[in-house]
């Protein structure tokens, strides 16, 4: 009953530290995805994107989502893995996550919230449901602007089909925001750890990215959490089984790693 | 009763530095004790290995009967805290401040009304986010969490830092009705009138040590007395200086440090001289505060 109190204490606390960046967030993401549904190309459009993509070399073919991108709902899929959507899921994560541990300690608060009578692993448990509401909120608003974009406009595909893929983004940054608490239960300082979080996000999106361009790296794919996120895979086949195993099995570990260091550690 | 704190060899290293070293120390409920030392003598390390904050690397204590640590986080219920190095939420308003604090003590903050009038802490202020309050108002604010709840014990760090005159005595008044309610105060200070002025016992720190502890009374005691004698005519001072330190000597004047039991046999040798004028002072906690850290 305790824990519970303090937790809910402490998700008020981080809901009045962090609104002011999720509202416009989630208006943004919201506002993006419904004006894709705008441009994306209706059946009897899909000639002059073909045309366009047909000047691509075949790995940057490959990299916008190939033949897949040519239809409307393809089109809007990739859009779920755009480096403006990558952009804001990453800020989120990388705030709260940050926030959580090392800059209440950085700040100096952190003395005057671990001297109540609050367990400590109920600072990362808090943090992860803020990074995981505020993520629920972001994915939930994209797969809003999009429902409603395919309501407004006929390209055959219906919001439905893209919860799968808001599903897989929402888990996906939820494993990086899962590393992010893990790196702010190690540190002293809310930018140290908000660097090593950038560094890590940045890394991964990096090596997928690059992994897929470069054939003699082409092996090193798999370190990245990037490579378990292919928006217009699951829009076809739904969300790989390696996928839900892979980014829960790192948000499980880096969340429990988190909390046995928080637990140690001097504050 | 139980004691409000004990502890036993408590130790704190950070790789070669010892910044405590087996510290053995017992408060009682219900006393308001001091805890002096210069800068870095381990006051601050030993309130936070209390707090549970920092992990000792030896020894151990209790607090409020529980131990320190994981185990001892229900306890801390009923514990308040003032930070040496306050820090509050730039963005958040006073108000919220002194909500969210209540809300994560988990007791109701029967105390804040009182205090907030005693600190002068108006509507007004608190509805101001704190990143625009003066440093003697974050003081108040932070004296007002650390108490609300009406702690058994609060520990104080440098509690009247930045507040001016009329307020450190509203911080007296408010201490001495914490004090009647029963609350443990451990208060940690440079400030050795208000220590004198406030603190039933002390205890000394020097590099991670303790060098004394008791009654101010029984620690006075036991220092050297201020030994100053004026004569009417010229004396040889020199035999004079066996018996403590010198601190003025010239042939008309003598100033000594003495050890109390020395006192005697010093009296006895300045009754065959020509005195004009004798005191003989015990020393105030400020000069055996120096007498142990010079």
């Amino acid at each position: 009953m305790s824990a519970l109190h303090t937790i809910a204490a402490l998700l008020r606390h981080g809901w009045a530290r962090h609104r002011a960046a999720l509202i416009p967030i989630v208006l943004a993401i919201g506002v993006f995805q419904f004006l894709l549904t705008r441009i994306a190309p209706a059946a009897n459009e899909a000639n002059w994107i073909g045309s366009m993509m047909a000047m691509l070399p075949p790995e940057l073919r490959e990299l916008a989502g190939g033949n897949l991108a040519m239809t409307s709902g393809g089109f809007l899929a990739v859009a779920y893995a755009h480096p403006f959507f990558i952009l804001l899921l990453s800020a989120w994560i990388i705030r709260t996550s940050s926030a959580a541990v090392a800059g209440e300690v950085g700040l100096g608060t952190m003395d005057l919230l671990a001297s109540r009578p609050a367990a400590r692993w109920t600072f990362v448990v808090a943090g992860l449901i803020t990074v995981m509401v505020g993520l629920a909120a972001i994915a939930g608003a994209a797969l809003l602007g999009t429902t409603i974009g395919v309501g407004a406009r006929a390209l055959g595909v219906t919001g439905r089909q893209f919860a799968p893929i808001a599903f897989t983004a929402w888990l996906l940054f939820a494993a990086l925001g899962g590393v992010g608490l893990l790196i702010s239960a190690t540190r002293r300082d809310g930018g140290q750890a908000t660097a090593w979080t950038i560094a890590v996000v940045a890394g991964s999106f990096v090596l997928d990215y690059v992994a897929r361009l470069w054939a003699p790296i082409a092996r090193t794919r798999p370190l990245s959490l990037f490579r378990y996120y292919e928006p217009p895979v699951i829009l076809v086949s739904g969300i790989p089984s390696i996928t839900l195993v892979v980014l829960s099995s790192v948000l499980i570990v880096s969340v429990t790693l988190a909390i046995v260091i928080v637990q140690r550690r001097d504050l | 009763m139980t004691p409000a704190i004990v502890t036993t060899n408590l130790a704190k290293q950070y790789g070669r530095v010892n910044a405590l070293a087996g510290l053995s120390l017992r408060v009682e409920s219900g006393e308001t004790f001091g805890f002096l030392g210069p800068n870095g003598a381990g006051k601050t390390t030993t309130i936070r290995l209390l707090l549970g904050l920092l992990q000792p690397t030896g020894g151990g204590a209790e607090v409020l009967g529980q131990p320190i640590g994981a185990a001892g986080t229900p306890a801390r219920a009923d514990i308040g805290y003032l930070p040496g190095e306050l820090a509050l939420w730039p963005g958040f308003t006073g108000w919220h401040t002194l909500r969210f604090l209540e809300r994560m003590a988990q007791r109701p903050a029967v105390d804040r009304d009182d205090l907030l009038a005693r600190f002068g802490l108006a509507d007004a202020d608190l509805r101001r986010p704190v990143r625009t309050y003066s440093d003697g108002m974050k003081q108040k604010i932070g004296l007002v969490q650390a108490l609300q709840c009406r702690p058994s014990l609060a520990f104080l760090d440098e509690p009247t830092k930045g507040l001016d005159p009329l307020v450190q005595q509203a911080f007296y008044d408010a201490l001495a009705a914490a004090r009647a309610r029963g609350t443990t105060i451990f208060f940690s200070s440079h400030i050795l009138s208000e220590v004198e002025r406030v603190c039933d016992r002390v205890a000394m720190l020097r590099a991670g040590h303790l060098v004394a502890a008791g009654t101010i009374e029984s620690v006075l005691a036991s220092q050297r007395r201020r030994v100053r004698a004026t004569f009417t005519a010229p004396i040889d001072p020199v035999p004079l200086a066996r018996f403590g330190d010198v601190l003025v000597s010239n042939p008309t004047q003598i100033e000594l440090l003495v050890p109390r039991a020395s006192v005697t046999e010093l009296v006895r040798s300045l009754g065959g001289l020509p005195v004009a004028d004798l005191t003989i002072e015990p020393m105030s906690l400020e000069d055996a505060f120096l007498e142990h850290y010079r």
